[in-house]
């Protein structure tokens, strides 16, 4: 399996937002995270991919200050997270995986005190609390209580602690899971818009729309390692055969056909009813005449042809041998 | 120093609206004084020991206090367990300010639940002064701080099991509040129970307060000697929470 290292973090650099050397985190006898060297740049959106327990949330968690290290160096816009952990927290925010709120009180009241934590301008604060709800269409539950919100609302409601903070470094962790998918555009460009205010972002999540919809760089973590980091055009670039065709016959394919098609290049993936083909080839308007033609000599009829792109699911398929959705 | 004021101020807001908990507090104190404590008094020879109900009154109290301090160290779990401490702990506030915020909502817990009695005993009795109500409050404040400090030191217990911290709080508890002088005097108590009850905490926050309150100090330990100790214990369990809080209770464990 090939790896692609296109751009090395450049750690312990005064231009990176957070750096991390060879960390380490261990539960007892597990390892969560496995020496990892990671770098975010000021004022990007970076989007950490993984399955569930690859190590992204243990990640967020060292760098605002909740879980120390086992090993390694950690670095926050510049400050130590073991040795500054204060001032780590003064320049953070972060946006739980799981909703925290206060039962019995209410989401503007919630908003209100992290606000006073924060030291928001108390004349701009119930105004800005007020757009950031509406925003985020949370406006006409400001008179439910916290446990009276339902799942995305209380999502919703974690994120916007993050926004009326609006602090250097952002952290969300799966955003929008729970969300539905008009909330999920409202908080995706609510995060953009705080990247253009400058704040760095780094947004864990499973979900491959989200991470091509708001990265401006990906990193893959995979059993506590990074895989891979860049952009997603250059990761898609990095794996040989840019296209994905897929090719529905309308009864099982032959063995002999099978053979012909392989024969003519790229990653072949038969559906196990034998009438679906997906293929992975450089250039599909070379390969699907090819194959039309190959099909036809045999007398296998074509139901449909559906040509795109590479996703970055493919793109984790390939730097980690596992698909995002087989992970346990 | 700011945000740990509001962190508390927060807090207090949440215990403070939960009334029904004061209210209770203090009617199951009015019920024990009443019926237990003077059936007590007079099970209780008064040769051997003058005043019975005024010393049990005070005794009630401190259990007040006990509990109170041990409330700190179950708001701090029930933070952990109901998904709000990995949030407080995201807050910029220094490890100590946040353990600082929990002392403070200890302090107003347990002056909310024991001021109230102790001025309904202390007018009963007959014995209310501003001094003695002032000073036995601070001596109360001091072991409930040297409890809550306790408390919170076996909270982390409570990040590995919740069982196993009740069970330990449980049996805390019981061997705490029956090897003290809460309800004897220690000089009555036979010999195989008073050295026991001599290394209790309890034991020195209850005679400071009895005596700072006017009883007869021939029952009660050392007053000076009393107050070092209740103020020793309120130190060293803070500053042992303090360096739990810091090194090693973390908010969250993910993978």
């Amino acid at each position: 399996m090939s790896l692609s290292f296109t751009r090395e973090p450049k750690l312990f650099s005064n231009l990176n937002a957070v750096e991390t050397l060879n960390l380490s985190k261990k539960y007892g006898k597990t390892d969560a995270l496995r020496g990892l060297d990671f770098a975010v740049d000021q004022g990007e959106i970076m989007v950490i991919l993984g399955p569930n327990g690859s190590g992204k949330t243990t990640l967020l968690m060292i760098l605002c200050t909740i879980l120390k290290p086992t090993s390694g160096t950690v670095k926050v816009m510049g400050l130590d997270v073991v040795e500054d952990g204060t001032r780590v927290r003064e320049v953070m925010g972060i946006a739980f995986q799981e909703a925290r709120g206060f039962w019995r009180h209410k989401p503007s009241s919630i908003l209100r005190f992290h606000a006073s934590m924060f030291d928001i301008d108390p004349v701009k604060r119930q105004d800005l609390i007020e757009r950031t709800m509406k925003d985020l269409e949370l406006w006409e539950s400001k008179d439910k209580m916290f446990m009276h919100l339902s799942g995305g609302q209380a999502k919703r409601l974690e994120t916007a602690k993050v926004f009326i903070q609006r602090p250097k470094l952002a952290i969300f962790d799966e955003p929008t899971s729970q969300v539905d998918l008009r909330g999920k555009r409202k908080i995706w460009d609510k995060i953009k818009e705080l990247r253009d205010q400058g704040t760095t972002v780094i947004v864990a999540t499973n979900e491959v729309r989200e991470a091509e919809y708001l990265a401006d760089r990906v990193t893959i973590l995979h059993q506590g390692h990074r895989v891979v980091c860049d952009t997603i055009p250059r990761l898609k670039d990095a794996i040989a055969g840019g296209d994905v065709v897929e090719v529905d016959f309308e009864d099982p394919m032959s063995t002999k056909l099978a053979e012909d098609l392989k024969s003519l290049g790229g990653g072949l993936t038969l559906s196990p009813e034998g009438n679906q083909l997906r293929a992975k080839v450089s250039r599909a308007e070379d390969w699907v005449p090819k194959m039309a033609s190959a099909s036809y000599n045999l007398g296998a009829k074509i139901s449909s042809i559906r040509i795109s792109e590479l996703s970055l699911d493919d793109v984790f398929l390939h730097v980690t041998g596992r698909g995002l959705e087989d992970q346990p | 120093m700011n945000r740990v004021l509001t962190l508390a101020k927060f807090n207090i807001g949440i215990l403070l609206s939960q009334r029904t908990w004061f209210f209770l507090s203090w009617g199951l104190f009015a019920l024990q004084i009443s019926i237990y404590g003077s059936l007590m008094s007079k099970l209780v020879s008064t040769t051997k020991l003058p005043d019975y109900f005024f010393f049990y009154a005070i005794g009630l109290m401190v259990i007040i206090v006990f509990d109170s301090g041990a409330d700190v160290g179950r708001h701090f779990v029930e933070h952990a367990h109901e998904g709000e401490l990995p949030y407080f702990l995201s807050l910029p506030v220094s490890r100590r300010g946040f353990l600082a915020s929990q002392a403070l909502y200890g302090v107003v817990n347990t002056m909310a639940k024991v001021l109230p009695p102790l001025l309904g005993v202390l007018y009963f009795l007959g014995r209310l002064t501003v001094q003695g109500v002032v000073f036995s409050m601070l001596a109360l404040f001091l072991l409930g701080l040297g409890i809550s400090g306790i408390m919170v030191s076996f909270s982390f217990i409570a990040f590995k099991s919740v069982d196993i911290y009740s069970a330990v709080l449980a049996s805390l508890s019981a061997l705490l509040v029956r090897f003290s002088t809460i309800f004897y005097p220690l000089i009555i108590m036979p010999n195989f129970y008073s050295p026991v009850s001599s290394l209790n905490p309890l034991t020195y926050g209850a005679d400071l307060t009895r005596w700072i309150l006017g009883y007869d100090p021939s029952y009660l330990l050392n007053p000076t000697v009393a107050a070092v100790v209740v103020t020793a214990v309120a130190v060293g369990t803070l500053s042992l929470s303090a360096g739990i809080v810091d090194k090693i209770i973390e908010g969250v464990k993910a993978a």
